[in-house]
């Protein structure tokens, strides 16, 4: 039993199509209905059974009642802005803690308009592009963990 | 029966009390204390009422059963590690061992799991470690302690989870269970003075002229010597180690002991579901659904493979 369609090589158009190495969706087994149809619901019906699931066994846990005159023990805020408070803790100043926060996407807009005179668009080939996105990728990673930390490994995370 | 084994907790627990108040030098941990000054013993902002006396950090870890069904007895170890090979400053100036403490803040409801439903190897295994309500008005909060740490490192709590068809203010829900556990003496003492388990500062700047130890007390006398002449003498009490030496030069609070504390306070928590057990056949009997359907599906793509193959044509 063989619900396989074969390439049919004989076909020039088809041919043109695989030597760009395009025309994959010419051979094999169809999508409709095969998988769209019959594979997909499975495939739908499994996750609904796992969401379920954790559902009933690890139901949401109420939090705690607000209470706007009790500062909690760790102060920290949502995770995505552990750098940028990092930052402004590490800072001693309060301008220059918001002149930092505020140099980040400014600096950010700055980096295609020095990269503009570079005629490609492949990432490796944009080297300042490129190291501005690693340095920062690193430096958010290092002073994200640094915001968990005591104020005197802010910086150092207790390595050196 | 109920009413019996309040009166049984109370009378356990006011024995205790004497008994803790009896030998202040082998009983060096006072929830006692923490009862009478707080009707919470967690503050709004997280932080358990023993972290105000015992104010070193140590870890402490919680194991619990990750959900419980109602009515049922089951066990919350607390985890209190230190090192056992240690003795610690106490009260009188000699070294002793340590004693643990605990408090589980546990969900509303929740309470103490009554004696007899207490299953023996527990029992056996708790034996000389007296659990009790934290208040008449809060049995959700147990406290234990102090007690013997050498051999209490662990603390097994038994606990009875509440039924939501007995009791209309409990629900099926995921709750968080906070946990506070103490090993070593505290620091303040509930008036507020410092007590002898802290490390002595110079009360004032100067030279160090004479370090003069009593050796029938065992106290030490450190004597420091202003720049304008005025000498100030500072009692250190007995069986802190004494590192001032004659000659050196000190400011306004200076080390003159090492720092006698080996204990400390640490708090943890954790999260449980009050389970129903209507919920997990429910969810059963939907996941064999979820399986026949997905049987099914597979079975009739298998036969349109079949037409598929006979006709060729798509």
């Amino acid at each position: 039993m063989t619900v396989i369609k074969k390439p049919d090589l004989s076909d020039p158009k088809l041919r043109a199509k695989l030597a760009k190495g395009m025309g994959h969706n010419y051979y094999g087994e169809p999508a409709w209905p095969n998988d769209l149809l019959y594979i997909f619901p499975v495939v739908i019906l499994g996750t609904i059974a796992i969401l379920v699931g954790l559902g009933v066994l690890e139901p949401y846990a109420t939090g705690e009642p607000a209470d706007p005159f009790a500062t909690p023990l760790e102060i920290l805020p949502e995770w995505y802005l552990f750098p940028t408070f990092n930052i402004l803790r590490v800072l001693p100043n309060k301008l220059l803690g918001i002149a930092a926060m505020a140099a980040v996407p400014a600096g950010l807009a700055t980096v295609p308009f020095f990269e503009n005179v570079n005629k490609f668009q492949n990432p490796f080939r944009r080297p300042i592009a490129m190291a501005v996105f690693l340095f920062g990728t690193v430096f958010a990673i290092w002073f994200g963990i640094g915001a968990c930390l005591p104020i005197d490994k802010a910086v150092s995370l207790g390595l050196f | 029966m109920k009413k019996q084994f309040k009166t049984l907790i109370c009378s356990i627990s006011a024995a205790f009390m004497v008994f803790g108040n009896l030998l202040p030098e082998t009983a060096q941990a006072y929830p006692i204390y923490a009862q009478q000054a707080y009707a919470n013993p967690r503050e709004a902002n997280g932080r358990i009422a023993c972290a105000n006396c015992h104010l070193a950090q140590k870890p402490t870890a919680i194991e619990s059963p990750s959900a419980v069904l109602p009515d049922t007895v089951f066990e919350a170890i607390v985890k209190i590690p230190y090192d056992v090979s240690k003795k610690q400053l106490v009260a009188s100036g000699d070294r002793g061992p340590l004693n643990v403490g605990a408090v589980v803040i546990l969900p509303d409801g929740f309470k103490l799991a009554p004696p007899s439903r207490v299953p023996s190897e527990v029992k056996a295994k708790n034996k000389g470690v007296y659990i009790s309500p934290y208040s008449s008005k809060s049995e959700n909060i147990l406290v234990v302690g102090p007690i013997l740490g050498d051999k209490n490192r662990e603390i097994a709590f038994p606990v009875l989870s509440p039924d939501p068809a007995k009791d209309p203010k409990v629900k099926f829900l995921k709750y968080p269970i906070y946990v506070g556990a103490n090993r070593g003496r505290g620091q303040i003492n509930p008036n507020g003075d410092k007590s002898n388990n802290n490390p002595v500062l110079a009360i004032a700047p100067g030279l160090i002229s004479a370090v003069d130890q009593d050796a029938k007390s065992g106290s030490t006398t450190v004597a420091i010597t202003a720049p304008d002449g005025t000498i100030t003498e500072q009692k250190i009490s007995k069986g802190l180690n004494v590192i001032a030496k004659p000659g050196q030069a000190v400011t306004k609070d200076t080390l003159l002991t090492t720092d006698p504390n080996i204990g400390g306070f640490g708090q943890a928590e954790t999260e449980i579901v009050l389970q129903n057990p209507d919920r997990i056949i429910g969810y059963l009997v939907f996941c064999l659904a979820v399986v026949l359907c997905q049987i099914f599906l597979v079975i009739k793509k298998k036969q349109f493979e079949k037409v598929q193959a006979a006709e060729m044509n798509f």
